[in-house]
């Protein structure tokens, strides 16, 4: 068990501890904004993230708390602003749905899906314009590469030869529709028409082989090939939005859930999770406790930063 | 005095927002092809290299995301639309990334950028070449929309928002514009652009216009003042989203009448906004009812004929004006002939 391994493990479990107690808080009212959780999505997260660079910049969606805390964001600040108080992230004007930690380069997470993915790109120029070694992440879903948008960035990133990494998280569900009824194209051939390379991996929960693959996709987009799609089948354990599961809704298959969860690191490694349950429990506990204490913002907070 | 035309005073601030910003790019269909943008961008590309300056594929949306992205990291990107009705691909990220990317992540992102969009007119541009929408960006908050209605005001705004302005701008230029002779430094030049001026001063009537309409108000006070006495004091809005309601409510204070002259629709738009800011004001002010100049409530027709009737003129302003300062709608004040008018306005001649 190598030490890269373990940060991975212990960042995804981190992230999923982290989520299993906005859950337990959710009922109370304590956060009212909606969430998306990632449970079942943080082994790639974390995986993808730890094979990239500091500087790299990632730009994603409303299912963004797995990114936020394996990014480097500040955990206390997130359940600060879960909790809509003036010491979050964004003082209590984004909640779940738009973390951000510019210091650690996640730029924006959009409630609009594929609304970031030009974002990425616009950063991607910038970088290339400005002499800049650092690599664009795009961490979109299957969803978003229905939009045209998505097309349109592929060809202006491939036109330009841009730093930018297209990630998508397949989780075959988009709501409560799944790609077959959705998706007429293959992403893999969508992606050759552009003449982008186009990677995959079938297996998210698989974080050696995530991060490797990230690692050597990092590389050529960092060295100047041009973007690059990658494509990271996964499988998203609960409901799209809330934090309960609905299996019982009769729109999807829970043994194929089950199949996944049987693969899960999160839940067999007992020995990791042991190892670090107890210092992530207390950091949770710290941020849930700085979130409760924390003021909620001022009335005159509604007219400032607009502008 | 120096006098200048619009085109000249947009290509000047094209050339300045590159010179004085060297993080400023300029992109956007059309921008360096053979006629750049109505002659607003010619010879750039080659000037400051390809990296700054580009066209681009068709696509709005993307190419409005690409500068949030942009600006998130340092570049200053200006983004053309030939047309105005182009821009509409890209309300998603107008709407829902650029105009919100302050406020929703609470302060912690600034998006200077400036959007350049064309508003067409005259020989059939018809009803997806020519619509003015400057109520529908206004009415979202965290957009900054102007309508430079002269060349002195393109260079003071333009100027601002590349070196200074740390918020995006969306500006609305009004193609009949592009050949109209300006004096520089005519009327009063606030010192941060990104409010309303006092164009002309008056004491019967106030006239509060945006972008052409401003100087068909300037000649239709013209007109009226020699033909009949009456002064028009016109205020050019300019900054919609930043109006100078003190400018506007001591000008009325002073005339006790209102026109709003505004290229769009009167619904919702510009003349219920400006009503609006004076109604919820101080509506004692006013002696008679607001008058609204603005197109017909209909998408903007192609016929020469049915155009003439879609769009006021000077003439609608000069017919306002006196009927607002007599009371009466026969107020006996001969109004400008269609000669007169032919000699006012350069004729636009198509196709684009």
């Amino acid at each position: 068990m190598t030490a890269a391994y373990e940060a991975m493990f212990r960042q995804a479990l981190r992230i999923r501890l982290a989520e299993e107690k906005i859950a337990e808080i959710y009922p109370s009212d304590k956060i009212q904004s909606p969430v998306h959780l990632s449970i079942g999505q943080e082994p790639h997260t974390a995986a993808l993230i730890a094979s990239l660079a500091p500087g790299d910049q990632l730009y994603t969606t409303y299912r963004s708390h797995a990114a936020y805390l394996a990014k480097g964001g500040d955990m206390r600040l997130m359940f600060a602003e879960l909790y809509g108080k003036a010491s979050g992230i964004s003082k209590g004007k984004a909640g779940s749905m738009h973390l951000c930690s510019p210091e650690h380069g996640l730029m924006g997470c959009s409630a609009i899906v594929a609304a970031t993915i030009s974002h990425a790109v616009g950063a991607g120029y910038a970088f290339q314009l400005l002499g800049r070694k650092d690599i664009v992440v795009s961490l979109t879903g299957d969803g978003s590469t229905e939009e045209g948008v998505f097309h349109e960035c592929l060809n202006f990133a491939a036109l330009r030869k841009l730093p930018v990494l297209f990630v998508i998280e397949n989780n075959g569900l988009a709501i409560h529709a799944h790609l077959a009824g959705r998706q007429a194209f293959s992403l893999e051939k969508l992606t050759a028409a552009y003449g982008i390379p186009y990677f995959l991996s079938p297996d998210g929960l698989d974080m050696p082989a995530v991060a490797a693959q990230t690692a050597k996709i990092a590389a050529a987009v960092r060295g100047g090939a041009g973007p690059a799609v990658y494509e990271i089948r996964a499988c998203r354990y609960m409901q799209h939005v809330g934090v309960a599961q609905d299996f019982d809704k009769g729109y999807r298959d829970r043994a194929e859930f089950e199949a996944w969860r049987a693969r899960d690191p999160l839940v067999r490694e007992k020995a990791l999770i042991e190892k670090f349950r107890p210092e992530l429990d207390r950091e949770i506990a710290a941020a849930v406790d700085f979130a409760e204490k924390a003021p909620f913002p001022a009335c005159e907070e509604v007219l400032k930063d607009v502008f | 005095m120096k006098t200048m035309t619009y085109r000249e005073a947009i290509a000047r601030s094209m050339r300045g927002a590159l010179e004085k910003n060297p993080r400023s790019i300029i992109y956007g269909l059309g921008v360096t092809d053979f006629t750049g943008i109505f002659g607003t961008t010619l010879g750039l590309e080659k000037e400051f290299g390809s990296g700054r300056v580009f066209d681009t594929p068709l696509s709005e949306d993307a190419m409005t995301g690409f500068a949030v992205g942009a600006a998130l990291n340092g570049l200053y990107p200006i983004h053309i639309h030939i047309r105005a009705d182009f821009m509409l691909l890209a309300m998603n990220q107008l709407v829902n990334s650029i105009a919100k990317y302050k406020y929703m992540y609470g302060g912690l992102f600034e998006l200077p950028l400036l959007v350049r969009a064309v508003i067409g007119r005259s020989w059939g541009q018809g009803a997806q070449h020519s619509q003015s929408l400057q109520a529908l960006l206004s009415h979202v908050p965290g957009l900054t929309v102007v309508m430079p209605a002269s060349a002195q005001s393109v260079l003071d705004t333009y100027e601002y928002a590349a070196t200074k302005a740390r918020f995006p701008v969306i500006s609305l230029e009004h193609r009949l514009l592009y050949d109209y002779s300006f004096n520089l430094d005519a009327g009063a030049r606030p010192a941060d652009p990104f409010t309303s001026r006092l164009v002309r001063e008056g004491r019967h009537v106030t006239v509060a216009a945006t972008s052409v309409m401003v100087a068909d108000a300037v000649n239709a006070a013209k007109f009226v003042s020699e033909k009949a006495g009456i002064e028009a004091e016109v205020i050019d809005l300019h900054c919609l989203t930043r109006p100078d309601s003190k400018l506007l409510l001591d000008s009325v204070r002073k005339t006790g009448r209102l026109i709003v002259a505004d290229a769009g629709w009167a619904p919702f738009g510009v003349c219920a906004e400006i009503s609006r800011l004076v109604a919820t004001s101080d509506p004692g002010l006013l002696k008679a009812p607001v008058q609204e100049i603005a197109q017909a409530h209909s998408p903007c027709p192609t016929a020469k004929t049915l155009e003439n009737h879609f769009y006021p003129d000077m003439g609608t302003v000069a017919d306002a004006i006196c009927r607002l300062a007599s009371g009466r709608k026969d107020h006996g004040v001969e109004l400008p002939s269609a000669d007169y008018k032919r000699r006012l306005y350069k004729e636009f001649k198509g196709p684009f």
